[in-house]
Parts: structure tokens; C-alpha cells; sequence
């Protein structure tokens, strides 16, 4: 919880209703963003993604396994998010349980589209080695290091610039004559397949602050927030997932309202995002 | 011996794949013909299926509900205003505790339903808009969701059933909350999805809306979306709504004449 006098709040809710906030941002600006790409050797691939005092780290493990009876033609692909009790004393122990939850759970409803696979922005069945016996495991984890508001935007970018960043090895597949046996898998250790971003969709969070909606809220402001839309668009301008937070009603019309001011939002950051991720990787 | 053994074998697991394997292949066929498709239960893309609902169920609670959508079988226990735990903070605005369990017999797979652990999270969501908290400063109320068969759109029946309980109860509430969700297959978008066709479903669209006040507390989206699309199926998810709603006061009246 932020603690904050009533003057603070005061001077919260009227700098965000006079489209001057409290870091003289107006209402739809982003805080400056830095994107670093390859900060986990280990991993496949992972970024560190940081939005003004928030940052967050994401990694993407390949590990090959047994697609599941029910999806032979498909790979698997889990997301987990931590927050550390680095970031804030109250994430220690149990304490962070439900927040990391919500997070994983907004970010699987955005990047994993409907039960058949369409709209999702990784392509299962592009994880498949041998149909029905052997597919890669994609692991992405999300670490928030610092916590400043909008986590959840955050670590979207930094799930996207990470996946990015994933080199997954060739494999070399020597089938058996006998079709039943085990196939023998031959993992490359130098030839890597880049992973195919493009429709990874980014996730722009408005939150609800008297009147008015903003973008990239601090904690001081979404401690203000009535409450707060997820929104997440791909590159086809399309809506590929939505969640909403905070307890107060909200009538439709203000739901499609702030879906449309997403939308051109997210066409912004996405094109930041993409520049940041250009130089991150020439940088490397 | 071990001949007749492999041949006498029974694996539910491999023909429940094959048998869900044909039904998806007739949607694949509906969807290629794009035309209207009569759905597996024989209602239209519009329709709900019918809805029963009754209060009291469990006599120990303040407050309980009973839903059943089909195969869909949901009950609910609300319990207090009681104090809260010791180990909370003190707090001058009321809590809400939210739960919601599967049986492990509610899903055709034994135990499956445990996948559904933010349920709870989301049912808390889509209440704590309606609840009048600030009416029961320092105590906890209890609502505590059981689904005993699981027949899809169950987290929309959990939420319409658990503000029964809660208006049984005697809670106070701005209004009703209902809920209401869609899938979309396609262009097609048909309401009140059964399992069978959430498990093919190109998305979901799910809505937690008070009739009274026209404010949605909760809304939900998976899958890709044109910006008209969810236009339409949050209208339709609202007119559902207020419709379901008509019924839940249909109940609540009965057992209030009863209780007379």
C-alpha cells in the first residue's frame, strides 16, 4: 500500500485532471522506457525492460518434450510471473501469491488466444518437432524486480522483447523404421530458428482516475485508481485480449471508449518498442 | 492371454479424444459452410439454455443459492457479516472472502477442475463493485462457490448464482450482479457456450454487468477481436444479463412469499 496524505491525493486526482501529472507527464504519455536484450545467459532468450522506476525481466526457456494426448499437433507454452520481496516488503512469502497470479493469468488470457489456438500470438503448432511425440516446452518467466505501477504492461513488453530475443536450436530428427520406438532427437548447438514475433501483441493498461483515464500509472496514482482496463493489441490493430481491474462499474460506452484510446496508443508504443528492441539487439 | 488382454483394453482417455476429435471436426465442417449450425443441445446461436435457480439450499449458511444451466451445476454459501481473523489489519470498510472449489467428479477428467485457480480472484472482482462494503466495517462475509458438475460458462453461472446467496443473505447491494459469457468461433458469436464448445472456441468474451445501474463490473477477453465484434457481443452479454437478472428477482420474491 502507498501511504499518501489527503493533500497528496488532492494534488494526484487535480494534476491528472488538468492532463498535468505529478512527473509532468500528460495523461496518455509513457515514462522513458530502456530495453536490454540477452541479460540471461542460460536462457533461450530474455530481456530487462525498465518504465521510469519499474522493472521487470523476462526469460524464455525451450525444453523438449511430449505434446499432450488431447493436442498431438501442438506445443506447449506456460507463463509464470514472480515478484520478488526485493521489490516491495509486502510480496515477501505468501504475500505476492495472488498478485503474481493475476499477472500470469492477464498475460496467458493475451498472449495464448482462444482454446483452438486462433488469435494467439505464439503459434503452437510451430512448436511441434514429431507430431504427437515430441514438441518443445516454452517457458516464460516474468520477475519483477522493482515495482512502480503498471507491472503488467511492463513485463507484456518485456515477455515480446524477450521472445524476440529466443533462438530456438534446430533439431535433426532420425525417425525409426519402427514408427512406435522413440524418435532420436539431435539438438544443434550452434544453429539456431529465430522466433516469429510479429503478431505478439502489447498490452496498454488505462487506469480510471476520477474522471479521466491515463496511461503507464505510477503506484502513487493506481493507489487513486477506480479502476483500470488491460487492453491488449496486436499489430493488426486487432483486441487479442482484455481484463479489467478495480472494484467500481464501469458503464459500456466508457469501455469501448477506452478500448478505441488503447488502440492508438498501443500503435505508438508498439513502434517505440520496436525501435528500442532494434537497438537493444545492435547493441549486444 | 495377453492378446485378448490388449483387445479387451479400455482407455476412456483415447476414445473421449477421438469422440471430441469428430465434434470438432463438425464445427470445422459448419464453420467452412459458414451458414447457421444447429448446436449440439439444439438451441440457436442467441439462445441461453434454460435456467434454474433457487435459494436456501444450505440451511447452515446466512445466505446460499443453487444454479443449474444445463449440465452446469453451481451452489453457493454466503456466510456473515462475521468477525474477521485476528491476523487482519484493521479495516473501516468490509471484506469479501471469495472461494470457489470444484468436486473432483465435476469434470469428465477426474480433478480437472483444479485448473481454474483464479476463479476465485475473478469472482471476488466482479462482486466487490455491487457489495456495499463500507455497511460491515471490521467483519468478513464468506462466499464460498462449489461447482458439482462443470458444463462450461461456469465462472459466469458462479457469479450470477453467488449474488443470489448474497442478496439471500441479506447483504446490502447496489444491484444483482449477472453474468453472461460468449464464445466466438469465426464471425459466428453464440452465447452461453456449453464445455464442448469452450474447448474449441477461437475466443471468449465474458461479461459481469448490474441491470439496474447499467455498469459493468467485470469484463473479460481472450482470443482476437475486431474493434465491432465486441461491440456486438457486449450488447448481447448485457441484454442476457438483464434478462437473467429478471429471473434472480423472480426467485428472490418467491422466497420472500414463502418465508410470509
Amino acid at each position: 500500500m502507498v501511504g499518501l496524505s489527503e493533500g497528496e491525493k488532492h494534488f494526484i486526482r487535480g494534476g491528472i485532471a488538468q492532463d498535468l501529472r505529478a512527473d509532468g507527464r500528460r495523461r496518455l504519455q509513457f515514462r522513458a522506457m530502456s530495453v536490454e536484450t540477452g541479460v540471461i545467459p542460460q536462457a533461450n532468450g530474455s530481456a530487462r525492460v525498465r518504465l521510469g522506476s519499474t522493472e521487470v525481466i523476462a526469460s524464455v526457456k525451450a525444453e523438449l518434450g511430449k505434446p499432450s494426448i488431447l493436442h498431438p499437433d501442438k506445443g506447449k507454452v506456460s507463463i509464470f510471473v514472480d515478484c520478488s520481496p526485493t521489490a516491495a516488503p509486502m510480496f515477501e512469502g505468501r504475500g505476492s501469491e495472488d498478485l503474481s497470479a493475476e499477472l500470469s493469468v492477464a498475460l496467458q488470457r493475451c498472449l495464448l488466444g482462444g482454446k483452438s489456438g486462433a488469435g494467439a500470438a505464439i503459434d503452437l503448432s510451430s512448436l511441434i518437432v514429431v507430431d504427437g511425440k515430441v514438441c518443445w516446452d516454452l517457458y516464460i518467466d516474468g520477475l519483477v524486480v522493482s515495482s512502480d505501477g503498471n507491472l503488467l504492461d511492463a513485463l507484456a513488453a518485456a515477455i515480446k522483447v524477450a521472445l524476440s530475443d529466443t533462438g530456438i536450436p534446430r533439431v535433426n530428427v532420425s525417425l525409426s523404421a519402427a514408427t512406435d520406438e522413440e524418435p532420436e532427437v539431435d539438438v544443434s548447438d550452434d544453429e539456431f530458428l529465430q522466433f516469429d514475433t510479429s503478431s505478439v501483441p502489447v498490452i496498454v493498461t488505462l487506469t480510471k482516475v476520477g474522471k479521466h483515464y491515463i496511461v503507464d500509472a505510477t503506484s502513487e496514482e493506481e493507489s487513486q485508481m477506480s479502476s483500470a482496463v488491460s487492453v491488449s493489441v496486436n499489430r493488426h490493430r486487432q483486441i487479442c485480449g482484455l481484463t479489467k481491474r478495480g472494484g467500481a462499474g464501469l458503464d459500456a460506452s466508457v469501455i469501448f471508449d477506452m478500448i478505441s484510446v488503447a488502440k492508438h496508443v498501443s500503435q505508438q508504443f508498439m513502434s517505440v518498442l520496436d525501435s528500442d528492441i532494434a537497438a537493444a539487439e545492435e547493441a549486444e | 492371454m495377453s492378446a485378448a488382454a490388449t483387445t479387451g483394453t479400455y482407455s476412456p482417455a483415447a476414445s473421449a479424444g477421438e469422440k471430441r476429435r469428430e465434434r470438432k471436426e463438425e464445427l470445422r465442417r459448419h464453420l467452412a459452410e459458414d451458414a447457421d449450425w444447429p448446436r449440439a443441445d439444439g438451441r440457436s446461436f442467441h439462445d441461453c439454455r434454460p435456467a434454474f435457480m433457487q435459494t436456501g439450499p444450505t440451511t447452515a449458511a446466512s445466505g446460499s443459492a443453487y444454479a443449474e444451466f444445463g449440465k452446469t451445476k453451481v451452489i453457493v454459501s454466503v456466510f456473515g457479516p462475521r468477525e474477521s481473523k485476528k491476523t487482519m489489519m484493521y479495516s473501516d470498510t468490509g471484506r469479501l472472502n471469495c472461494n470457489v472449489s470444484y468436486t473432483t467428479f465435476a469434470t469428465p477428467i477426474r480433478g480437472q477442475g483444479t485448473d481454474n485457480k483464479e476463479y476465485s480472484a475473478m469472482l471476488h472482482k466482479a462482486l466487490e463493485g455491487a457489495v456495499m462494503l463500507h455497511t460491515f466495517p471490521k467483519t468478513t462475509v464468506d462466499v464460498f462457490a462449489l461447482v458439482l458438475e462443470s458444463g462450461g460458462s461456469d465462472l459466469p453461472i458462479i457469479i450470477s448464482c453467488a449474488s443470489l446467496a448474497l442478496a439471500d443473505a441479506g447483504i446490502m447491494m447496489y444491484d444483482l450482479v449477472t453474468s453472461v459469457s460468449v464464445s466466438c468461433f469465426g464471425k459466428n458469436i453464440i452465447i452461453d457456450p456449453t464445455s464442448d464448445e469452450e474447448a474449441w472456441q477461437d475466443g471468449s468474451l465474458m461479461v459481469a454487468y448490474m441491470p439496474a445501474r447499467k455498469e459493468i463490473t467485470q469484463l473479460t477477453l481472450t482470443g482476437e477481436w475486431s474493434d465491432g465484434k465486441i461491440t456486438n457481443a457486449v450488447e448481447l452479454c448485457m441484454d442476457a444479463c438483464t434478462k437473467l437478472c429478471d429471473i434472480l428477482r423472480e426467485r428472490l420474491k418467491d422466497a420472500s412469499s414463502l418465508a410470509e
